[in-house]
C-alpha cells in the first residue's frame, strides 16, 4: 500500500526521449491506468518505478521515499510481464511460489502453500500445480503470471498489458475477473494497456501517455466528455469521434458556426461563444460522436446535409453507419435493423449541443456545452 | 520412362552414394580397431579373418607410458575447459546483456583466436615460457589451450543467453533475488544443456590438439596425440600396438560425441547456427 | 521559496542545500551498478590480454636477429623481412599453402555440400548416418594421419591390397611429390568433409517448409527450386562452413607435420611448416616470424573479406537486400 509519485520523469535511449518530462502521482490504494498507442511510453514508465531502469532525470518516490537507484529487489514491487516471464524450468506451483523463496521476502514452507493454494484457487489453476509453463495455453500462462504477482503483499502492483495475448473471448472473461478482483486488492495499482474497453472499465483515473509525455489524466468521464486534445478525443469511443472542420464567426452579436464550408451558419449557444471570443479562435474542428449525429433517408430540412452511404457495418447490437458528406466520412451509430444501400442518398444532422470543439491550428481542447454541468451530473451516477 | 521408375532410381543411386560416402568416412575407424586384435605376425598375412589377441593392449597399456599421457590429456584438457568456463561464462552473460564500448570489438578478439595460426602463437610462446619457467608444464599447456576453448565456450554460451528473455531475469529480481541467486538459481539452470555441450566440445578439441603440447612440452607433460608421434615415426613392426595407440586416444571423443550430439551444430559453428 | 519578497534566510538555505544533498545522493547511480559489465567480464578479457600478448612480441621479435642458438641479439630492422620476400622458397611456401587450402577446401564443400543434400531425405538410413558419419571429425588428425599412415603402408595395408586387386603395385601414397599432396588432401578431408556435412544439413533442415511447397504447388522442376530457393537460402551456412575450413586450412600444420614434415624435398612446406622449420629447425626465431605474420596477414585478409559476404547472404536470405 502506497503512494507513487513521478515528478519530470525522463529517460532517454540514444538520444531518443522515451520519456519526457512526466509527472505522475498515484494515489495510495488507488488503481491507475496507463493508457496510448505502442510506443508511448507506457511499459517504460512500469519499468522506471519497478526499477529496472534508472530515470535519467526527475525524482521517483514510493512511500515518500526517493527510490531512483533503489535495486528492483529492494523496491517491494510486484510486476506481470506482457510476454508472461514464467520461469520454464519451474512448475506453476514453483514459479508462484518463487517470490517468496527469496531472501529478502522469505516465508516458510507451510505459508506458501497455504498461499499458492489459495491464490491459485482464486484463478481457477488449481489443477495444474505441477505442470511446467511449456504445458500450459495461453490463458493459463497468463493465470500463473497473475498468481505470481498477485500471490504478494507489495507496495505497488505493475500490470503490463496482461490480456494482450489472450482471444477476444478470453480477454473479455478475465477483464470482468480483474475487476472484481480489483476491490479486493486493496493495494495500489498501476495498469499498461491500449485497449480502451480495458481503460474505461478497470481504472479509477486514467492517464493518458503519447510520445514520451503524459497527455492527460481523469476519470473516464472526465477524457471521454472533456479530452484534452483531439488525440485523446479520438482514442475514446468507438466508432471513432468525427472531426469536421468548422468556421467561426461573429455576426451582429451572435456567433455563428459554418460547417464542412456550407454557407448557413448555425447559431452556437451562450456558453460556447463566450469561450470562442476568450480564445480568439475562428478556425474548428467539432467534435461530435457517432450517437449524437441524426439521419434519415428521407430529405428532412434546410439545415441538414445530404450525403450519399459510404459502407454499413453491423457490429452484434447495433450496426456503425460511413457516410460522406461533402468529401468527408462521417461515422454514424444506427441500430441493428437499420438497412440501406451503397450510395443511397442520407441526410445528416449534427447535434452541435452534445459536439466538443478544438482548436484547429493546435488540435486542443477549447469548450463544449454544458461542460461543468455534464461532469458533475457524471460523476454523481458514478458514486 | 515413367516417375516411378525415375524416383526409383534416384533412390538407389542415392542410397548407393552415400553407402559409398559412409564405407569411406567409417572403415579406417573399423580397421583400425580391427587391427589391434591382430598379433605381429597375422597383420601381415591376413586380412579379415583371424585369430584375435590381447597382446598389443597389453603391451601398449602396461609396458609403456601410454597411461601416463593418457592422464596428462586429461589434465590438460578438463583445466582448459574448467578456466574457459569460469572466465567464459560469464563474459558470454556479459556480451549478452550488457552495452559497452568496444563490445563487439572484443567479442571477434575472441572470436579471431580460433582462426590464429598455431606456429604464429608458439614461436613466441616458446621463448616466453621458458623465460617464465612454465614450459612443459600444465599450466603453461591449459593457459594456451584456452585459444581453442575459450572463443568455443564464449561464443556458444552468449547464443544460449541471448536465447533466455530479459523479462525472466527482471521477474527474479523483482522476486527479491539477488544477481547471484538470479544467476544460480534461473539462469545456470536454463543454459545448462548448450553449456555442457559446448563444454564436451570444448573438451575434445583440446584433447585432440597436436601441436601445442608437441611444442611447448617435453619429459613432464606428454600427451595421448603428442606421445602417438612415437609411433608413425618410429620403423617398429609393431603395428598392432600402433592401432591401440591410435584407438585409445582417439575412441573416447566418439563416445562423447554421441553424447552432445544434439548441441553439436551450435558448438560446431560457434552460435552461428542453431542446429 | 514562494514569491516572498524577503530573502531567503540562513537556516532556509542551509536546509535547501541539505536537501539537493540528500537528492543528490539518492539518485547516483552506484558505481558498482556502472562497472558491474565490465567487472563480469574482467578475468576473460585478463585472459585475453595474456593471449594477445605473444602476437605483440611475434611483431617485435621478427625485426631482430633473435636466434635460440646465442642469448645475445639486436634489432635488424626488416632484414628478416627483405630476406623472406626475395627468398625462392618464401613464395613457393605461399603456392602450397594456396594449393593445400583450395584444394581441401573445395573438396570439402563440394562433398560436404552434395552428401548433405543426399541426407536431407528422411528415413532410418539417414538418421543413423548423421550420427555415425560424425566420427572422422572427432579423432584427433594426429591419429587420422596415423591411421592413414598404416592403411596406406605398403607392407600390411589393407588399402596396398585393395589395389593389387586392380593390378596397381606400390602406389606411393606420401612417399612421392607426385602423390603426397594427394594424401594429405585425402587425409584433410577424411577429417574434415563431415565439419561441412553438419553444418549444411542443419541448414537444410531449418529452411521453411512454405516457399517449397508454394513451389511445388507452382510446379517447379527440382533443378528450378534448388538453384532459387535452396542454394540462395542455404548461402550463410554454406558461408560458414566455408570461413571455418578456408581458415583452418591456410594453417594447418599438424597433418602435413605428422605425414611427411613438409617433403618429400618441400612440396608440403606451407607457411606453417616453414615458419617451424626457421624457428625449431634451424633455430632463427626472428626470421621464423616473419613467415607466420605473413600468413596471419594472408588469414586476416581473406576472412574480413569473407565475413562481409556471409553477413551479405545472411541479409539476402532474410530478404532484406536483393
Amino acid at each position: 500500500m502506497a503512494h507513487i509519485s513521478l515528478k519530470n520523469i525522463t529517460k532517454r535511449y540514444d538520444k531518443v526521449a522515451a520519456l519526457d518530462n512526466v509527472s505522475l502521482e498515484v494515489n495510495d490504494k488507488e488503481f491507475l491506468v496507463l493508457f496510448g498507442p505502442a510506443g508511448a511510453g507506457k511499459t517504460t514508465t512500469l519499468k522506471m518505478i519497478a526499477g529496472l531502469e534508472f530515470p535519467d532525470e526527475g525524482l521517483i518516490r514510493i512511500k515518500d521515499e526517493i527510490v531512483n537507484v533503489v535495486p528492483p529487489a529492494n523496491r517491494n514491487v510486484s510486476m506481470v510481464f506482457e510476454n508472461y516471464a514464467l520461469y520454464p524450468h519451474l512448475s506453476v506451483y514453483d514459479n508462484i511460489a518463487s517470490p517468496m523463496r527469496s531472501s529478502l521476502y522469505k516465508e516458510s514452507e507451510e505459508y506458501i502453500k497455504e498461499a499458492v493454494h489459495r491464490v491459485t484457487k482464486i484463478m481457477k489453476i488449481d489443477q495444474l500445480l505441477d505442470r511446467l509453463p511449456s504445458q500450459l495455453s495461453n490463458g493459463q500462462r497468463q493465470r500463473v503470471a497473475l498468481g505470481r504477482c498477485l500471490v504478494r503483499k507489495p507496495n505497488v502492483f505493475l500490470m503490463d498489458e496482461p490480456l494482450a495475448h489472450l482471444d477476444a473471448k478470453l480477454r473479455h472473461f478475465m477483464r470482468a475477473e480483474l475487476k472484481e478482483m480489483q476491490a479486493s486488492f486493496n493495494t495500489t495499482t498501476i495498469y499498461v494497456t491500449h485497449d480502451y474497453m480495458e481503460a474505461l472499465s478497470l481504472g479509477d483515473r486514467i492517464a493518458i501517455i503519447n510520445h514520451g509525455k503524459i497527455v492527460q489524466i481523469g476519470t473516464g468521464s472526465e477524457l471521454f466528455y472533456t479530452p484534452a486534445d483531439e488525440f485523446v478525443a479520438r482514442l475514446m469511443g468507438e466508432p471513432e469521434i468525427n472531426l469536421i472542420d468548422g468556421a467561426v464567426s461573429e455576426e451582429r452579436g451572435k456567433w455563428n458556426l459554418r460547417l464542412l464550408g456550407r454557407k448557413e451558419p448555425v447559431t452556437l449557444p451562450g456558453d460556447i461563444a463566450e469561450r470562442l471570443a476568450e480564445k480568439n479562435v475562428s478556425d474548428v474542428h467539432v467534435g461530435v460522436r457517432g450517437n449524437d449525429i441524426e439521419y434519415s433517408l428521407e430529405p428532412k430540412g434546410d439545415g441538414w446535409f445530404k450525403g450519399s452511404v459510404y459502407v454499413l457495418e453491423p457490429i452484434g447490437n447495433r450496426s456503425i453507419l460511413t457516410v460522406i458528406v461533402e468529401g468527408v466520412k462521417i461515422r454514424i451509430i444506427a441500430p441493428n435493423d437499420f438497412k440501406s444501400e451503397m450510395d443511397q442518398d442520407i441526410y445528416i444532422n449534427f447535434h452541435i449541443a452534445d459536439a466538443i470543439f478544438f482548436e484547429q491550428a493546435t488540435g486542443k481542447f477549447i469548450v463544449r456545452h454544458k461542460q461543468e454541468e455534464l461532469l458533475r451530473e457524471e460523476s454523481k451516477c458514478l458514486n | 520412362m515413367n516417375s516411378i521408375r525415375i524416383r526409383h532410381i534416384a533412390a538407389v543411386t542415392r542410397n548407393f552414394l552415400l553407402a559409398a560416402w559412409a564405407l569411406f568416412a567409417l572403415f579406417p575407424i573399423f580397421w583400425m580397431v580391427l587391427i589391434t586384435f591382430k598379433s605381429d605376425i597375422e597383420v601381415f598375412s591376413t586380412t579379415f579373418i583371424f585369430s584375435p589377441t590381447l597382446a598389443n593392449y597389453h603391451a601398449v597399456l602396461f609396458r609403456t607410458n601410454y597411461f601416463k599421457s593418457f592422464f596428462d590429456n586429461i589434465i590438460v584438457s578438463t583445466g582448459a575447459v574448467l578456466v574457459s568456463v569460469a572466465a567464459g561464462v560469464p563474459a558470454a552473460y556479459a556480451l549478452a546483456r550488457y552495452d559497452f564500448k568496444k563490445k563487439e570489438d572484443l567479442a571477434f578478439t575472441i572470436l579471431s583466436f580460433k582462426f590464429a595460426p598455431e606456429i604464429l602463437v608458439i614461436l613466441p610462446l616458446f621463448m616466453i615460457y621458458q623465460k617464465l619457467g612454465i614450459f612443459d608444464t600444465y599450466f603453461g599447456l591449459i593457459w594456451v589451450y584456452q585459444l581453442i576453448t575459450m572463443p568455443l565456450l564464449v561464443w556458444v554460451v552468449r547464443g544460449y543467453f541471448e536465447d533466455i528473455s530479459v523479462e525472466i531475469e527482471q521477474a527474479a529480481k523483482l522476486d527479491g533475488y539477488t544477481w547471484y541467486e538470479v544467476f544460480w538459481r534461473i539462469l545456470l539452470p536454463l543454459i545448462k544443456p548448450g553449456l555442457v555441450s559446448s563444454a564436451l566440445l570444448a573438451f575434445i578439441f583440446a584433447w585432440n590438439n597436436f601441436t601445442f603440447p608437441l611444442l611447448l612440452t617435453s619429459f613432464n607433460v606428454e600427451t595421448v596425440t603428442v606421445a602417438s608421434l612415437k609411433y608413425i615415426a618410429s620403423d617398429t613392426v609393431h603395428y598392432g600396438q600402433m592401432a591401440v595407440a591410435a584407438s585409445v586416444a582417439a575412441l573416447p571423443e566418439v563416445v562423447l560425441a554421441l553424447i552432445i550430439q544434439k548441441h553439436l551444430v551450435r558448438g560446431l559453428s560457434f552460435g552461428a547456427v542453431k542446429g | 521559496m514562494e514569491n516572498s519578497t524577503e530573502k531567503p534566510t540562513a537556516a532556509q538555505k542551509r536546509a535547501g542545500a541539505a536537501e539537493s544533498e540528500l537528492i543528490a545522493k539518492a539518485t547516483r547511480i552506484p558505481w558498482l551498478v556502472k562497472a558491474r559489465p565490465y567487472l563480469i567480464m574482467a578475468p576473460c578479457l585478463l585472459i585475453t590480454i595474456g593471449i594477445l600478448y605473444p602476437f605483440v612480441s611475434a611483431i617485435f621479435y621478427s625485426l631482430t636477429n633473435y636466434s635460440f642458438r646465442n642469448p645475445t641479439w639486436k634489432f635488424i630492422g626488416i632484414e628478416n623481412w627483405v630476406y623472406m620476400f626475395t627468398d625462392v622458397e618464401f613464395w613457393h611456401a605461399v603456392f602450397v599453402t594456396l594449393q593445400y587450402a583450395a584444394i581441401t577446401t573445395g573438396a570439402e564443400m563440394l562433398l560436404g555440400i552434395g552428401i548433405a543434400l543426399l541426407l536431407s531425405k528422411n528415413n532410418a538410413f539417414t538418421k543413423i548416418l548423421k550420427v555415425v558419419l560424425i566420427f572422422p571429425l572427432m579423432i584427433a588428425p594426429v591419429i587420422a594421419t596415423l591411421i592413414w599412415q598404416l592403411m596406406t603402408n605398403t607392407s600390411v595395408g589393407i588399402f596396398e591390397k585393395f589395389l593389387n586387386i586392380f593390378g596397381v603395385y606400390g602406389f606411393t601414397w606420401a612417399a612421392s611429390a607426385k602423390t603426397a599432396l594427394f594424401t594429405a588432401a585425402l587425409i584433410d578431408i577424411w577429417v574434415y568433409a563431415p565439419f561441412v556435412i553438419v553444418l549444411v544439413s542443419a541448414g537444410i533442415q531449418s529452411l521453411p517448409k512454405s516457399p517449397f511447397e508454394a513451389a511445388r504447388v507452382d510446379g517447379g522442376s527440382a533443378w528450378f527450386t534448388f538453384k532459387t530457393l535452396t542454394l540462395p537460402m542455404l548461402k550463410p551456412f554454406i558461408y560458414i562452413a566455408l570461413i571455418f575450413r578456408l581458415m583452418a586450412s591456410l594453417q594447418e600444420f599438424t597433418i602435413i607435420f605428422a605425414l611427411t614434415k613438409g617433403g618429400p624435398g618441400n612440396t608440403l612446406m606451407n607457411l606453417s611448416i616453414t615458419g617451424y622449420n626457421y624457428g625449431f629447425a634451424f633455430l632463427k626465431f626472428g626470421q621464423s616470424l616473419s613467415y607466420v605474420l605473413i600468413l596471419w596477414v594472408i588469414i586476416n585478409f581473406i576472412s574480413r573479406k569473407l565475413v562481409g559476404k556471409y553477413l551479405l547472404t545472411q541479409r539476402q536470405a532474410a530478404g532484406k537486400e536483393k
